[in-house]
């Protein structure tokens, strides 16, 4: 060997053992990272929420329960176990990837993962899909209204019968195909399938609400379900997880419901619970945040009063900007919910791409006042409408004293919070102006600007258009709008456009894009928040 | 041989005595009886003497808000600064914020101004609510509000209560069916049970009928529903009394004599019950402004913004870790006037009939 030969040999040799260490070092740290995790295990999760509608998939609507849910029912599409705005993107659930859409933008295509199962053992069917769509409408369910673009939904939803059939579904078990046929494209259809009325239910389930009985697909399943008081989630033993939709890092999660904040939050300084998503109450923010763990999340809201447009003295446009004007938006922030929330004069979030902000109403209480007075509303018998939970009568006292300082005379009333909206949303109780928040059911501004704003949509019962706004204009341009299959910057600009034509007719006054105080024990680390569900269980970990 | 009749009677026997002690015997009437049992009854003077003195300072809660605090019950001050023994202080201030640098919240605390016991020109004495509102304006307000319901459902009760009772007991048959039936649909529900379901329903669109029209929000609506679902608890005793005296002679030698039944009933029949109503009526105010709280407290009674004792407890529960006399000084309120009718009631009980029994149980 010569000497050159020997110093190439001696360097090979230096080099390889130098990979060979960072490897061991590689592997070692990521051995340690796995270990720290597998050592300390959440085990039982203790938490509080203020309360829950349904454990049904085809019937619950509130976020507290599909917070729960989205562990429990799976979707053929869901979204990513991710932080900030990647949360909102679509990834495959039960289906094998994402569908093949046609071009005409009507006809979706999935197929179905392999193995799948409910946490009963039973296998899941690509019928049972078609089955949770009609159970929805059998069932009277909360979400109906999102799938009556399915061709023959329209139909079906006439007489629902559990023989009857929505043909624009079709489904075969063998091949595990479900293709969906639309009546005319719809942008916002993928995520329409991410809801969780759309999960998936055994065939045999019944059209009757099940809370918390009905098998799911997801990593936990309901063990016990206590009305008003509590459930438990147990893990899935059927459940395998991918890369989409993890394991889940509790072993059990044992929920109590609790309405009262205060008593919730005690809970948690006092130990008894690990984690609360009660509202803090404002006085007590500071202190619970030196005691445990304050996580702020921010999740797609808005706070608004709506003005009846159908009825006086919000009939005339000068007394609806009149209250625009003279809200104070910051100081409502402090009062209602100590500071943790920004002040809004849009419909949409800032958390959208379509968000533009909206300054059209500077705070002028004199202006306001004369407003008043040019539309002849001066005295005006006007009722606010709230609902009896703490922060929205805080809110609606507020805006009450507002409107009497503005030279109406409004007086307030407070309805049970089961029976507040459909009160309201009913033609005949002729409400003239409340208290209302709109949390997302799925990120596109067709759930705010179609649910919320479409005159088109207006029902004698149940409306969700509070302030019974319609406008031609307006109404084509969501309509055309709708048909968009992509979010592009173009169309956003056109959302934008449409939320400032509304909002210069002011049938709201919007006033708060709010973030939630999460609250937990000092002992539980890792605390992820999944924009659309929130604390997102699947990464907890104990310190 | 039979002794002669005596003339003896009970004038003779006061002549006698007179001699005897060498002081005329003056005949006293019940009235001046019970007065004079009741005024050597203290601690019953004394639950009258705190009664009115609550009574007076609600009555007097305009002049307190318009000439010493400035301020009506439901104006929001959340804003503004008060000098408070010469330092500046925020009525509502503190809290989170947004910081646009860091994108981040900044968590605080809010702080809302603490009694400022006149200190601060007669404002916010007490302090202020979360809302920034004047804590002794509403105090004195809900207590005003509390007291028209508390004594106008009691009056508005024991009159039904009374006129029913009267026509059931002295008419029997199909009428005392039909009215201690009613009564009986009353009693079977819970007193606060019955009232919250009527005064939430009045709450959504008020009472429009009859040529009657009471707006929701009315403190009229907690006024009648309470007055209503205590009728048979005032109601039923005076029946069975009632019932009871229809029997006696000098209601049969009344109709005898062919008196008319208005006549009797209200000559003859209401006098002798009239001490059982009294006490019945000082017993169930107390009782009304209790019920009152209960019902303003769980939503159902009177409706916010406008204060009552059992919604400003409701309200000042919220802070009761921050700012405890907001819950504990209308709660106070309650007690010491319930009390204190309560006491008087059973005073004016043993003063007009020592041996009664009467109580508003339910």
């Amino acid at each position: 060997m010569t000497g050159k030969r020997r110093w190439t040999w001696l360097l090979g040799v230096l080099a390889m053992a130098a990979g060979f260490s960072m490897l061991v070092a590689a592997y070692g740290a990521a051995g340690t990272k796995h270990k720290t995790a597998a050592t300390k295990p959440i085990g039982t999760l203790r938490a509080v929420i203020d309360t829950i509608d349904y454990l049904d998939p085809q019937q619950a609507y509130t976020g507290q329960s599909w917070w729960a849910m989205w562990n429990v029912y799976e979707t053929l599409l869901t979204y990513k176990h991710v932080d900030g705005p990647a949360g909102y993107k679509l990834v495959p659930g039960l289906a094998q990837s994402l569908p093949t859409v046609s071009r005409n933008g009507k006809v979706y295509k999935f197929k179905l993962r392999k193995g799948l199962k409910y946490s009963n053992g039973k296998p899941v069917k690509a019928t049972d899909f078609k089955w949770a769509i009609k159970r929805g409408f059998l069932a009277q369910g909360q979400g109906v209204g999102f799938y009556t673009d399915i061709a023959g939904a329209e139909a079906y939803s006439k007489h629902p019968t559990p023989g009857g059939n929505i043909p624009g579904i079709i489904v075969n078990n063998k091949k595990r195909t479900i293709a969906i046929k639309l009546v005319s494209p719809r942008g916002d259809f993928l995520t329409i399938l991410a809801l969780l009325f759309a999960a998936p239910v055994p065939g045999n389930t019944g059209p009757e609400i099940q809370n918390g009985s009905i098998p799911g697909t997801g990593p936990y399943a309901f063990s016990n379900y206590d009305p008003n008081r509590s459930f438990t989630m147990v893990r899935n033993k059927y459940f395998k997880p991918n890369r989409f939709i993890p394991r889940g890092t509790p072993n059990r999660v044992e929920v109590s419901l609790i309405g009262d904040a205060d008593a919730a939050t005690q809970k948690v300084t006092s130990g008894q619970a690990d984690y609360s998503n009660g509202a803090i109450p404002p006085d007590r923010i500071a202190d619970a945040k030196s005691k445990g763990h304050l996580v702020l999340r921010d999740t797609a809201n808005t706070y608004y009063f709506w003005m009846n447009i159908r009825e006086a003295p919000f009939n005339k446009l000068k007394v609806r900007q009149a209250v625009n004007m003279a809200i104070d938006r910051k100081a409502m922030q402090t009062l209602v919910w100590g500071g943790l929330g920004k002040s809004t004069q849009n419909v949409l979030p800032p958390t959208y791409p379509s968000y533009k902000k909206l300054s059209l109403y500077p705070r002028n209480v004199t202006k306001a006042k004369q407003l008043i007075n040019q539309a002849g509303a001066n005295g005006a018998t006007v009722k606010v409408w709230t609902r009896n939970v703490s922060d929205a009568v805080t809110a609606a006292t507020y805006y009450t004293n507002v409107l009497n300082s503005i030279g109406l005379n409004a007086s307030l009333t407070i309805l049970p919070r089961a029976t507040y909206y459909t009160t309201i949303g009913n033609v005949n109780t002729h409400a003239q102006t409340g208290w209302a928040r709109w949390l997302e059911d799925y990120p596109h501004p067709l759930d705010w600007f179609d649910v919320l704003l479409n005159g088109e949509r207006i029902t004698d019962q149940d409306n969700n258009n509070f302030a019974w706004y319609t406008n031609k204009k307006t109404n084509k341009e969501i309509d055309q709008l709708k048909k968009q299959p992509l979010l592009t910057p173009a169309v956003n600009a056109k959302w934008a456009t449409v939320e400032k034509q509304i909002m210069q007719q002011a049938p709201w006054a919007p006033w708060s894009n709010r973030v939630f105080p999460e609250f937990f024990t000092k002992q539980i680390g890792c605390i992820h928040i999944q924009r659309l569900y929130g604390i997102d269980l699947a990464r907890l970990c104990r310190k | 041989m039979a002794e002669p009749a005596t003339d003896f009677t009970l004038d003779s026997a006061a002549l006698l005595a007179a001699e005897e002690h060498e002081v005329p015997i003056v005949g006293r009437s019940p009235t001046y009886l019970a007065w004079r049992r009741l005024r050597r009854n203290y601690v019953a003077l004394f639950s009258l003497l705190v009664f009115v003195l609550i009574v007076v300072c609600c009555a007097l809660a305009p002049v307190y808000a318009h000439h010493v605090a400035h301020t009506g019950p439901n104006e929001i001050h959340a804003t503004e600064h008060v000098r408070v023994g010469g330092k500046d202080r925020q009525v509502v201030g503190g809290g989170s914020y947004f910081d646009p640098k860091t994108n981040q919240f900044v968590v605080r605390g809010v702080s809302v101004l603490g009694p400022t016991w006149w200190h601060a020109n007669g404002r916010f004495v007490l302090g202020a609510d979360a809302l920034g509102r004047d804590v002794a304006v509403r105090l004195l307000y809900g207590g005003l509000n509390s007291l028209k319901i508390g004594i106008g459902s009691a009056l508005i009760c024991s009159f039904l209560a009374i006129v029913l009772a009267l026509l059931a007991g002295y008419f029997r048959g199909w009428v005392d069916w039909i009215i201690s039936r009613f009564f009986d649909l009353i009693w079977a529900f819970p007193v606060l049970l019955l009232a919250i379901a009527i005064g939430s329903a009045l709450q959504i669109n008020g009472f429009h009928h009859f040529g009657i029209n009471i707006k929701p929000g009315s403190i009229w609506i907690p006024l009648l529903v309470i007055s209503y679902v205590l009728i048979p608890y005032i109601g039923r005793p005076l029946r069975g009394q009632i019932l009871s005296l229809r029997e006696k002679e000098f209601i049969e030698a009344a109709v005898g004599q062919g008196a008319s039944p208005l006549r009797i009933m209200f000559s003859d029949l209401l006098p002798n019950v009239a001490s059982t109503a009294v006490v019945f009526f000082t017993l169930i105010i107390a009782n009304n402004i209790l019920t009152e709280a209960g019902l303003s407290y769980l939503g159902a009674g009177v409706q916010p913004p406008n204060p009552s004792w059992g919604n400003l407890i409701l309200s000042g529960q919220q802070q009761i870790h921050t700012a405890p006399w907001l819950a504990i000084i209308p709660g106070i309120a309650v007690v010491l006037t319930v009390l204190s009718m309560n006491i008087f009631g059973d005073g004016l009980r043993d003063a007009l009939d020592p041996r009664a029994k009467v109580r508003v149980e339910h």
